[in-house]
């Protein structure tokens, strides 16, 4: 295979999660409708939110709806494979929107390769963590660090990867993580006994992005790329997509 | 990912651009997911399909296929009003990777049977698949 030109990153900040999922269905149309060097990697932290996947797993949440609404917490369902999760402040959420087939990968290789840059991310920090074939993701023995959960439209990925670097944990007891009884979750900070602080871990996602998808990675300091803005996000279906579950 | 060399392909069948194949029994047409389609997404776990009844338009989402945390969105390559649903594969929807072309998905009365035409020969397949 040829080799690929540079994918792109943005690096969003803190990002409401509908607003993120709209941008990503927009850009899943603007890459589809492109070629190779239109690939991106989308990273963000969201503010609080339970977000379940296409198979549901209301059934894993184990406190009353309501009480997500009282405390102003989202909860949306949404595309990507996998059960209920949880995203907040201080995790550090990974978008890559990938064109599967023209990189030359298998959606199985592909979801190693997001656990394969969390391992390593995680080595990095002097942490040794592991897969397991049968719940994806990364573990710390039992303990789970970083979740998967991916979605592809016309050959194209969409959601991604999230990694637990530095946020409170207590959210995750409300649910059954990913619809695995008896899981507790777990974080960079408190594996490793002392405040791992996210942009440090940020920095070296980016520099381990190109060894890991075999190609150069730009950071595009401008932001999004200019004609992002023109696939407009609601358009179509894209905006029932993601519905607000109550 | 299997080389080209090694991926099968239905001589009869008509095919999408998102790896769907098209056969067609008298009035109605099977769709199901190409050979590349299934080694594309790997061990599949879950099948998500309409129910009979509902109609789609050519290109209209109408299911999803699920692999390794990962959702594969299916496309219905010719418009139509879905006649039946492969029964087989809620219970195991593996079969769709040992036996891609023997595990039809939906069947579909086609809105414009015409549109059938438009779809990809098997050379032409072999052709978006070679690059």
């Amino acid at each position: 295979m040829a080799e690929l030109p540079a994918a792109g990153l943005v690096d969003l900040g803190r990002r409401d999660y509908q607003a993120c999922h709209r941008l990503q269905l927009a850009l899943v149309e603007r890459r589809r409708r492109g070629g190779a060097e239109d690939d991106l990697f989308l990273l963000t932290e969201h503010p609080p939110v339970f977000t379940l996947g296409r198979r549901g797993g209301q059934e894993n949440l184990v406190v009353a709806a309501e009480e997500l609404a009282r405390r102003g917490i989202g909860l949306h369902r949404v595309e990507r494979g996998g059960d209920i999760t949880y995203h907040g402040p201080g995790q550090l959420v990974l978008y890559p929107i990938l064109h599967l087939g023209q990189a030359g990968l298998r959606v199985a290789e592909y979801v190693g390769r997001l656990e394969e840059l969390m391992l390593q991310l995680a080595a990095g920090c002097g942490l040794a963590v592991g897969r397991d074939h049968r719940n994806r993701g990364v573990w710390v023995g039992d303990r789970k660090l970083g979740s998967v959960g991916v979605a592809v439209r016309h050959g194209v990925t969409y959601h991604g990867l999230a990694l637990n670097i530095d946020l409170d944990l207590t959210p995750f007891s409300w649910v059954n993580p990913c619809g695995l009884h008896g899981v507790a979750m777990t974080s960079l900070s408190r594996e490793l006994g002392r405040q791992v602080a996210p942009a440090e871990v940020k920095k070296a996602l980016v520099a381990l992005l190109p060894a890991v998808f075999h190609r150069e990675v730009n950071l595009l300091s401008g932001g999004l790329p200019h004609d992002a803005a023109c696939f407009s996000p609601c358009s179509g279906d894209a905006c029932h997509s993601s519905t607000e579950v109550r | 990912m299997k080389g080209f060399d090694a991926l099968l392909f239905g001589e009869e069948l008509r095919y999408s651009e998102d790896h769907e194949w098209v056969s067609t029994s008298g009035e109605t047409f099977q769709v199901g997911v190409s050979d590349y389609a299934q080694d594309q997404m790997g061990d599949i776990v879950y099948v998500e399909l309409p129910e009979v009844g509902q109609t789609f338009a050519k290109g209209e989402q109408f299911g999803t296929l699920e692999s390794v945390k990962a959702v594969s969105e299916l496309y219905l390559p010719v418009g139509g009003e879905i006649v039946s649903v492969n029964p087989a594969l809620a219970d195991s929807p593996e079969q769709i990777n040992s036996d891609p072309y023997g595990s039809w998905l939906v069947t579909i009365k086609p809105s414009d049977p015409e549109e059938l035409e438009r779809l990809l020969s098997v050379a032409a397949y072999r052709q978006l698949l070679q690059g």
